[in-house]
């Protein structure tokens, strides 16, 4: 269980890094914290000839709000984003990281790290997708944003070419009227989900909108827009919100069975996981809900 | 090899990694801060931080079980935080503050949390240990604010084979109640004086080279050894009785070059002047050989209050280093010589894993082998036949056992005494 011996770059600047990782022509890898790599090598699952470890990169460090969006360079640990205040921007963030594995592996891991790495059970791509974060991606042409939606397009494929290095993550700042909700279940805490979902609901007077994204019942975070039942569901329940569980429950059916398409494992059916999202579906949308009117100032806090 | 600058204080770069390129086949170095120590390693970038840890510096407190971060047997501190040291390549961390279990605590003086741990039998057969010591160790210190009901899920990182989580959950639960603000840090974070820092190579080189290949050339130069703050590894206080009259004893001592071949598997290389001296000394104890590379200061060479005080200080190229801190005193007898021992001995690294009691009695007899050649020295007036061997393998292995009943039998003795 050690890893194949590689050749290993740590530079300085990001046009350096983008080269090294040119130079490799496709045998090259970034590591960023390796709390997925280092495992893959461990195991021989890869065995990449030069590693560019990106760490060195002061411009990639830096973590903070600016233009409507929270921008976390591509070496910011998930702990640092955790306990980093500016990180309030964005509450879905907060919810979620405290799922990614444990403190430990968030010491280390990078959020963008877990979204290069595309684990489709994973928490950070599904509230990457849930807000449509903007992605950076850098490579020898330059760098171009790449919606959240569009860049992963199947279990740990993404659209990152073999000399692409994801910058940054955007993540949009949650406005008024705003509410989030996310839940997962896993066999044990810091496990990999069996089935979760993000929620974010928007009440504008009387016009609500939803996304909902499902994670690890999929190849990839899969996310819908509430339109039509979901959304009439939500704004006809108005101030009875203990209603609203029950009430969402029919309409989610459609949606898990949709969404929901993974095969069975050794750990639960598809099934099982259909009800597992739907039931976590209904729940988090509801909460999602109450906090957007909250948010909105249409109910007291 | 390395492209990076080359600096003398291995802290000076501290936090921040140098940049670097290695070929597959390269070592590269590696400037880290272990439990308070400067350490420089020089190793192939496939090794993992957990492996560095157990195998270039000897700290083996440091448990591997599944390498592929899951059960967190490995956890250590990485600049203050918890972090698995097998998720970690040691490469990565130029520039960072590491600290193991053994940092946290000294056996004579045990951190708050190793306390309850022993107190609340929250360990059974102890592999997990480590990892949840520094697992919690990090939580208590980063979220003094974590409630009771939170602990199972906080400290659900670290696996337990044996089970013992009521007992952990109640000891990290104890130690929290005693600490409400935060617990204290850790206890054995001690900066250690290192050889060669002064020809710009910091302790702890384990770059594979016997030691002395790469200084041959340049030559050992006079440094001042600063003994640690702290109590020794081992303490040493040992009588024999030689022989031989005081007199003859003394035109050994007097005799820095003959009194070198007395010592076991050591020789002398060096003069570099004003009492200090450089040197090589091997130790073998089962499969673990040792080569030390060092200095010796003779501080008093008192002959007329029958005193010598050496200071020593080496560094092994496994990464180990020892230092010494040895006064020889004699008085004459009906029958010779009696000549008392007091060594200090700290040590860190790989050999410092021979646990005391073994590498006392490993010093117990290199003592009495040193004590022999010093018998044979003083009467024929030469060195023994040869310089004294190196303490084999095999004799050290059944010397401390068998010193080990001796002492049993002479405990009672001792501590009346
Ligand atoms: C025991 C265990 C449990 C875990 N549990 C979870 C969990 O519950 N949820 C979860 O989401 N994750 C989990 N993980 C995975 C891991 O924590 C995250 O995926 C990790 O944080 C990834 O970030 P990293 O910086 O460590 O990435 P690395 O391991 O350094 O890299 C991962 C992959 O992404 C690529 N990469 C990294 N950064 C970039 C970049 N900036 N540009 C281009 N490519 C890049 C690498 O080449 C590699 O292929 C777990 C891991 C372990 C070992
Ligand atoms: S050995 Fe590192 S987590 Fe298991
Ligand atoms: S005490 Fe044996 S593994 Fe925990």
């Amino acid at each position: 269980m050690k890893a194949a011996p590689f050749a290993y770059v740590r530079p300085s600047t990001l046009p350096d890094a983008i080269a090294e990782l040119a130079s490799t022509d496709g045998g090259g890898k970034v590591i960023a914290g390796g709390q997925s790599l280092v495992p893959v090598l461990a195991m021989r699952l890869a065995r990449p000839e030069t590693l560019v470890d990106i760490n060195s990169v002061a411009e990639l460090d830096r973590i903070g709000t600016a233009g409507g969006y929270l921008e976390i360079g591509a070496t910011v640990r998930q702990r640092r984003v955790e306990r980093d205040p500016v990180s309030a921007a964005v509450p879905l963030l907060g919810m979620a990281l405290p799922w990614v594995g444990h403190r430990e592996l968030r010491s280390r891991g990078t959020v963008c790290g877990s979204l290069a790495h595309a684990d489709p059970a994973a928490e950070l791509p599904a509230v990457a997708c849930c807000l449509n974060a903007e992605l950076v991606v850098t490579g020898t042409g330059g760098a171009r944003r790449v919606p959240a939606r569009e860049f992963f397009s199947g279990a740990m494929t993404t659209a990152l070419g073999p000399s692409d290095i994801l910058t940054a993550a955007r993540f949009p700042i949650a406005g008024r009227g705003e509410g989030f909700g996310f839940a997962e279940i896993a066999r044990r805490h810091g496990d990999f989900a069996l089935a979760g979902v993000a929620a974010r609901v928007r009440v504008r007077g009387a016009e609500t909108d939803a996304e909902l994204t499902g994670f690890g019942v999929s190849d990839r975070p899969v996310t819908c827009s509430a339109g039509g039942e979901l959304a009439t569901a939500l704004s006809e329940c108005g101030g009875d919100v203990s209603r609203l569980a029950s009430t969402l429950s029919g309409p989610l059916t459609a949606v898990a069975e949709e969404l929901v398409d993974t095969d069975g494992d050794a750990h639960a059916s598809r099934d099982y996981r259909r009800r597992l999202f739907r039931t976590l579906a209904s729940r988090e949308l509801s909460k999602a809900y109450e906090r957007a009117r909250r948010s909105a100032g249409e109910v007291n806090p | 090899m390395t492209t990076a600058p080359e600096t003398t204080d291995p802290l000076a770069q501290k936090g921040k990694p140098r940049p670097i390129k290695a070929g597959v086949d390269d070592l590269v170095e590696v400037r880290m801060t272990v439990n308070g120590t400067p350490a420089v390693l020089s190793l192939p970038a496939r090794v993992t931080l957990a492996d560095a840890l157990r195998d270039h510096l000897g700290l083996t407190g440091t448990h591997v079980g599944c390498e592929h971060g899951v059960c967190g047997m490995c956890t250590v501190l990485v600049d203050g935080q918890a972090a698995r040291a097998c998720l970690l390549f040691a490469v990565q961390l130029d520039g960072a503050d590491i600290v193991t279990v053994e940092g946290l605590g000294r056996p004579d003086d045990l951190h708050p949390l190793q306390e309850a741990f022993g107190r609340n039998h929250a360990l059974q057969c102890g592999f997990c240990t480590p990892g949840f010591l520094m697992s919690s160790y990090d939580l208590l210190s980063t979220k003094p604010e974590v409630t009771e009901d939170e602990l199972p899920e906080e400290l659900s990182g670290v696996i337990c084979r044996c089970t013992g989580y009521r007992n952990i959950l109640t000891a990290v639960r104890e130690t929290h109640e005693a600490h409400p603000d935060g617990i204290p840090a850790p206890g054995n974070c001690a900066h250690r004086a290192l050889v060669g820092r002064a020809t710009g190579q910091g302790g702890g080189s384990t770059d594979g080279r016997e030691a002395g290949e790469d200084t041959a050339a340049e030559g050992t130069r006079r440094i001042d050894i600063v003994l640690p703050d702290g109590d020794p590894t081992i303490a040493v206080d040992i009588e024999t009785e030689i022989g031989v009259p005081v007199d003859a004893v003394w035109r050994v001592f007097d005799d820095v070059h003959l009194l070198a071949r007395c010592l076991p598997g050591a020789e002398l290389t060096e003069d570099l002047g004003e009492d200090h001296y450089g040197g090589r000394a091997r130790v073998s104890v089962g499969p673990i050989k040792l080569s030390f590379k060092g200095v010796a200061h003779v501080v008093a060479h008192d002959r007329a209050g029958q005193r010598l005080r050496v200071l020593a200080q080496g560094q092994d190229t496994g990464g180990a280093q020892t230092q010494a801190d040895i006064v020889l005193r004699t008085e004459a007898t009906a029958t010779g010589t009696a000549m008392r021992a007091e060594a200090k001995v700290y040590l860190t690294g790989r050999i410092a894993q021979f646990g005391r009691a073994l590498a006392g009695d490993v010093s117990r007899r290199m003592f009495e082998q040193f004590a022999d050649a010093l018998r044979e020295a003083a009467t024929s007036g030469q060195a023994p036949s040869g310089p004294v061997k190196a303490p084999s393998a095999l004799k050290l292995l059944f010397a401390p056992l068998i010193d080990r009943i001796r002492t049993a039998l002479r405990r009672g003795r001792r501590t009346a005494r």
